[in-house]
């Protein structure tokens, strides 16, 4: 299942900052027109102002853009959209590029790309209004300079470490070229002031001091301003990488906990069940001997007689129910052990064929045995000749007397066949869906054989499960059945 | 004249049955049987018991409920009137309220079960007996 991409708060934090670099803009733009007419005004700034305006406008223009672009955004963002229209989508490579890096699993989403992209582009371009705007207030004089280090803090709190390297370079580059270019006569020089030593652009050491400087400067902040971010931004992976397994520990929890009501719902229903079952018998027994050790002794000895016999044979029942259910639980339950102990089938099925051979005479059935030669498997003999004995009991009780019962092992690709075939009263398409349900006998059976526990397919079930095998039941009603199961050689 | 009263028993236990026949004929009343409980609407319109004695957890759940039922929508006030006696493990489970003794006979439908008695499982036949005379002598006087 591949990751769910992590909603970063990063992402909304990035969307939310390009707002707040608007309102810097905005500030910055004022500082500027206060700076220039303040020092027009008392510092005796030679400056010509148009360019200056120019620039503030331009600054301003641009801003607003900015801002529609942003609210358009949140718009979106608000009214569920994806920037798309199309689900997620992964950001693209310039905005990975911009972004800060995120752990190995997760993925920005292409929102947070336009924003980064957003944010990206705006940072460059301030860049190079802020250099336009230097270079029209005396270039090398103006001590304003100092305003790209604040750009390269930005970039450090909302972008990726290279690319507020990359914008200390920029800040750098656009620098050196207005300054160089200016010393060298290939831009004009538009002196600030007449007071602060015109002629500073002009002297090589200065400026190259400066530059110098300025680099430097631009470089600490970047360092700066990323080193702390990366601190932040790692502890924030950290909070929703912990936040993410909670949730998925939590999820497991929860499947596990549901799985565990739906076992512990199936197993109040199969107590009920055997409740049930064992409440009958044990309620006519009981009220049987009530009656016997209650009733005066007018009651003549023979009716007296008949009550204990019918309980006595009902307390038989009982423990017959209860040795199945033994049985039952066991082939359900055995260890794996168990379950791999080498066995000869042809060995455990003999002692079953012996002691239900008297049955199947005293009904004249005629019982068929055939065991090939079949190799030895893995497996557990116990479970094995409780299933044989289960189905082969099953078809000498159901088949009416002359009647024939086959039981056949024979070895297959599968592993160890087991076929019980009789020419018994059948089982009708519509029961043979719950013949394997604890209990269940179908009316036709119980009218046939009035005795039974319902527990012999559950107990052949059981087995077959746990032996990993498979089970095959053909019936025609007044035909016969015919039980094949495959248990593979382990 | 309760004695000679005819009592149906349904129940698919053919032992309980029998031992539930003997304590009643033992106390003088007439006791037929079924032990099929799709078959008991037809013994009792053949029989025509005084009093009926009916389980309600046969082999497919609530058949016994389903005979009450059936007997009741039959149209003559002989089916109407018979007096039955319930025996079940879940009276104290059930959301259905069973039909309170008003004294004169009569039952109503909806959330009441149009029963006169029960009796819980298993049967203590002293209790049997006692709810059938209460019920019989009730039906009498009416």
């Amino acid at each position: 299942m591949p990751e769910r991409p992590a909603v970063l708060p990063a992402t909304q934090e990035l969307i939310a900052r390009i707002a707040w670099l608007g309102r810097l803009r905005s500030l910055a733009a004022a500082g500027v027109l206060v700076f220039v007419e303040v020092g027009r005004r008392t510092l005796g700034f030679q400056l010509d102002p148009r360019p200056i305006y120019a620039l503030v406008v331009l600054l301003a223009g641009y801003n607003l853009a900015v801002a529609l672009t942003y609210r358009a955004m949140r718009r979106r963002r608000h009214s569920g959209q994806s920037a798309s229209g199309a689900g997620w989508q992964p950001a693209g490579p310039l905005a990975r590029f911009l972004l800060p890096r995120l752990g190995p699993d997760m993925v920005y989403d292409r929102e947070a790309g336009q924003a980064a992209v957003m944010a990206g582009s705006q940072i460059a371009a301030d860049l190079l209004i802020l250099a336009a705007l230097l270079h029209f207030s005396g270039g090398v004089e103006n001590p304003l300079r100092a305003l790209f280090v604040l750009h390269l803090i930005i970039s450090g709190i909302l972008l990726s470490r290279s690319a507020t390297y990359l914008f200390a370079t920029l800040g750098v580059a656009l620098y050196a070229a207005m300054v160089l270019g200016e010393l060298y006569g290939v831009l004009p020089h538009y002196p600030l002031s007449a007071h602060w030593r015109p002629d500073a652009y002009l002297d090589p050491r200065l400026v190259g001091t400066h530059l110098f400087l300025f680099g430097v400067l631009l470089y600490v902040a970047a360092y700066l301003g990323s080193e702390i971010e990366t601190r932040l931004r790692w502890r924030e992976r950290y909070v929703v990488a912990l936040a993410r397994e909670l949730a998925q520990k939590s999820d497991r929890a929860e499947a596990a906990y549901q799985e565990l009501r739906t076992v512990e719902r199936a197993q109040s229903e199969y107590m009920r069940k055997v409740a049930h079952e064992l409440r009958g018998p044990l309620g006519t027994i009981r009220t049987a001997l009530g009656v016997v050790l209650e009733t005066p002794s007018a009651m003549p000895r023979e009716k007296r007689l008949d009550l204990t016999r019918r309980a006595y044979r009902r307390s038989g029942e009982l423990a017959q129910v209860t040795q199945e259910l033994l049985t039952l639980a066991r082939a359900r339950s055995n260890s794996v052990a168990v379950m791999r102990s080498p066995l000869h089938p042809a060995a455990v099925a003999a002692p079953v064929i012996e002691e239900l051979r008297p049955q199947a005479e005293k009904k004249e059935v005629a019982l068929v045995v055939s065991t090939d030669a079949v190799p030895e498997i893995l497996g557990d003999a116990e479970g094995l000749a409780d299933l044989m004995s289960n189905l082969l009991s099953n078809a000498i009780r159901y088949t009416p007397s002359g009647g024939r019962v086959d039981f056949h092992l024979r070895q297959a690709e599968g592993g160890l066949v087991i076929e019980v075939a009789d020419t018994g009263i059948g089982i009708r398409q519509e029961d043979l869906p719950r013949i394997y349900e604890e209990f269940y006998r179908s009316r036709a059976a119980r009218e046939a054989v009035p005795d039974g526990t319902g527990l012999g397919m559950s107990i052949v079930r059981a087995v077959v499960e746990r032996h990993h095998g498979t089970i095959s039941v053909e019936s025609a009603v007044g035909t016969g059945t015919r039980v094949t199961v495959t248990i593979p050689r382990g | 004249m309760a004695a000679r009263a005819k009592v149906l028993l349904v129940d698919d236990d053919e032992d309980l049955v029998q031992v539930l026949s003997l304590v009643l004929e033992d106390r003088g009343y007439q006791v037929v049987s079924e032990t099929r409980a799709e078959a008991a609407v037809a013994t009792v319109d053949r029989e025509r018991p005084d009093l009926i004695v009916q389980d309600v957890m046969m082999p497919d759940a609530t058949e016994g409920f389903h005979v009450v039922w059936h007997l009741r929508q039959r149209p003559e006030a002989y089916f109407h009137d018979v007096p039955i006696i319930i025996l079940t493990a879940i009276h104290q489970k059930t959301p259905l309220r069973f039909y309170p003794d008003s004294g004169d006979g009569t039952y109503r439908a909806g959330e009441f079960l149009p029963i006169q008695g029960f009796v819980d499982k298993p049967v203590d036949p002293a209790r049997l007996l006692e709810e059938i005379d209460r019920v019989l002598a009730v039906t009498r006087t009416a």
